[in-house]
């Protein structure tokens, strides 16, 4: 029995799962059991509650054109308890669809305007008859990480007030293709339109949400051991 | 027939023999020829040959290789056309290059999703059958629903074609088509309401939008659904599997409407690809004692797994593309309680798909029951496929970029029985150095 538990949300799991952002999760577990912690993953889809308080971390995918529209219209329900939970400085992973869904819109592929949740000030247009697809390495300019992952989307995203990005792009296209920027963090939500998926290749990100979560629900706890986890390069 | 289809057809054949006579061969070069000269010319076909489409994902060139067989009990002359020649080009050299039928022949083709509506538009079908709709390389293809737009904008040009469709599959349960339909599925269970696992496509409810549960399923999305909103439900079955009796990695006993059946492949998937042929078969009477023969005769399957002899290891070689696909694999390799090793050659080209992130789909972790003795990787992307293994708990795993080198390390192996999963690509390299090798003959088609 592991000595922590962290509480994961796996948002619309059962729809937004396009991308194999479940790898994401089993690169969680894989760090979390080496910091004496185990993950037990809870899916939150369309009319389920979403407690905040109940968990830790939450992981928010991308899916189908299709399906996403569908999650954007059971999104206000949980609109006030995801605030919460991003407000109370808990951590969230939001990828491509995600990404998009926690700004304050997205154009779809065909050319509607999709409402997201507005809880970050980015927006999303979007590319006639073209995506960007394409391996892509973006640096962390606060941390100096390099990351590395596989863009594949058609939306342009552009960020706003008190967002940073995740890292300026060296090679491939990131937010926009236009101003170097890719992915988004604000508070403790980190944004990416990485596939890869952007946690088993990117474990320091893991470690980082991780130890946040701990610290979160823990906050007496000694997290040295933890924080000295030596996270090995897997890409 | 033209003059303009004469000549145009005689190029295509001609070029077919010099590629041929003095090349490695190539099936879409002299179709494209033909093209250039007619683009009209699989028209001048419809009148020798009734046409069979096979599309959908996965299960393609099974399903049709298997309805080739049972419908060759019946009909003295089968065309068909060789995996991966299943885009326009290919198929018209398909046809160009066939003896010539004395009376109208039967043509059997899998056909890619997009390439339906480019063969219909000049050869209307008798038949349609359609395996399944599943993501795919997600960089190559769209999303599933466009996949199957695309089938039907071909369907739409031949409505009075039956469509022989899997009834275990929603979508394609959605659109009211003027075609009859005969659908075919599994009915060999039935239990109490249950939702398939989260990592699942295609769940909702194409009525009303809430999450189908199901009272069967046999893998990914597939099975007998419905909507517990809206009552939207599986279509009633003309032809189903009623008993699954036994499975091992390399044969599968089933019953197809209470009568026993044994194909020589492992693999759920593929007692899909039997039922089809089965549908389809029936649907042209072909009796049910016929198609038993059809199946059972010793005649190899052309399929996607192999088994190669590398030194006194034997490996059992699958291709594999997509993650629904992969976790078929993985399901059927399960299924074998030797000791086995399992290796995975990983490449990212284009034609493998270049995002790597389905190998994530996979589950890798069931193979606790098994008695791994060991595992490997290679490929251009081995680092990839050992991360994704390493997290699933594997620790003892060999590495080995060079293919050449992958070749030389298999005959070390602990275990007799050897299962390597490779992309396409590196199904390709690996083939060419094994031929090289002297042991298998020739490259792949």
């Amino acid at each position: 029995m592991a000595k922590y538990q962290l509480n994961l949300a796996h948002l619309y799991g059962n729809l937004l799962n396009t991308y194999s952002d479940v790898g994401n999760i089993i690169a969680l577990r894989y760090y979390a059991i080496r910091m004496d912690t185990a993950i037990n993953t809870t899916v939150i889809s369309i009319g389920d509650q979403f407690n905040p308080d109940e968990f830790d971390l939450a992981l928010f995918g991308g899916g189908q054109d299709y399906e996403q529209y569908v999650v954007s219209k059971d999104l206000p329900n949980k609109k006030a308890a995801l605030s919460k939970f991003i407000n109370d400085g808990k951590p969230l992973l939001a990828i491509c669809g995600g990404y998009q869904l926690l700004g304050h819109f997205y154009i779809g592929a065909d050319g509607k305007k999709i409402p997201g949740l507005g809880l970050l000030d980015h927006y999303t247009l979007s590319q006639d008859n073209h995506r960007f697809i394409g391996n892509i390495t973006i640096k962390d300019e606060k941390t100096g990480n390099e990351y590395h992952g596989f863009e594949n989307h058609n939306g342009r995203t552009f960020l706003g007030k008190g967002e940073r990005p995740l890292g300026k792009v060296i090679t491939g296209n990131g937010n926009n293709g236009e101003d170097g920027t890719e992915g988004a963090i604000y508070k403790e939500v980190y944004c990416s339109y990485f596939h890869g998926p952007i946690l088993t290749r990117n474990g320091e990100i893991a470690k980082h949400l991780l130890l946040t979560a701990l610290h979160n629900k823990y906050p007496a706890a000694d997290l040295s051991t933890q924080r000295s986890l030596l996270i090995k390069p897997t890409f | 027939m033209s003059i303009r289809s004469t000549f145009a057809e005689s190029i295509g054949r001609s070029s077919y023999w010099f590629l041929h006579r003095f090349r490695n061969g190539g099936s879409s070069l002299p179709g494209k020829l033909t093209l250039t000269i007619d683009p009209h010319i699989l028209h001048s076909f419809s009148k020798k040959y009734d046409l069979v489409i096979v599309t959908g994902t996965n299960g393609k060139t099974l399903t049709t290789a298997l309805s080739v067989r049972v419908l060759r009990s019946k009909y003295e002359q089968v065309l068909t056309n060789p995996t991966g020649s299943n885009m326009e080009q290919g198929i018209v050299t398909t046809f160009i290059t066939a003896p010539r039928p004395h009376k109208k022949g039967l043509a059997v083709l899998e056909v890619d999703e997009a390439n339906v509506i480019k063969v219909t538009q000049f050869i209307k079908p008798v038949a349609f059958v359609f395996t399944n709709i599943f993501r795919d390389q997600m960089d190559r293809y769209g999303e599933i629903y466009t996949t199957y737009r695309k089938i039907l904008a071909g369907v739409r040009r031949a409505p009075k074609a039956t469509i022989i469709a899997n009834g275990d599959e929603q979508l394609f349960n959605t659109d009211s088509l003027p075609n009859p339909v005969i659908y075919y599925g599994f009915n060999h269970q039935h239990r109490p309401a249950f939702d398939a696992p989260a990592n699942t496509d295609g769940l909702l409810c194409p009525k009303c939008q809430h999450i189908l549960h199901y009272h069967l399923r046999t893998y990914a999305g597939l099975g007998a659904y419905f909507c517990p909103h809206c009552g939207f439900h599986r279509p009633p079955l003309t032809y189903a599997v009623t008993s699954l009796n036994k499975l091992t990695p390399t044969s599968s006993t089933f019953a197809i409407d209470g009568q026993e059946y044994t194909i020589g492949v492992g693999g759920l998937y593929n007692i899909y690809n039997a039922l089809a042929a089965y549908s389809l078969g029936r649907y042209f009477n072909v009796s049910p004692a016929q198609i038993k023969q059809a199946f059972e005769s010793d005649e190899r399957v052309f399929g996607r797994q192999e088994v190669i002899n590398i030194g006194d290891k034997k490996v059992t070689m699958v291709l594999v593309k997509n993650p629904v696909g992969l976790n078929q694999v993985l399901d059927m390799i399960a299924t074998d309680l030797r000791p086995f090793s399992l290796g995975f050659l990983l490449n990212a080209n284009y034609a493998d798909g270049i995002d790597t992130s389905w190998i994530w789909d996979g589950n890798f972790e069931q193979f606790t029951h098994n008695d791994v003795r060991q595992y490997f990787t290679g490929g251009e992307r081995y680092k990839d496929i050992s991360t994704r293994l390493t997290m699933a708990g594997v620790s003892d795993l060999w590495e080995e970029p060079d293919l050449t080198k992958v070749v030389d390390r298999i005959k070390q192996l602990p275990t007799d029985q050897v299962y390597l999963l490779a992309t396409y690509t590196a199904v390709l390299q690996l083939r060419k150095i094994l031929a090289e090798q002297g042991y298998i003959k020739g490259g792949m088609d």
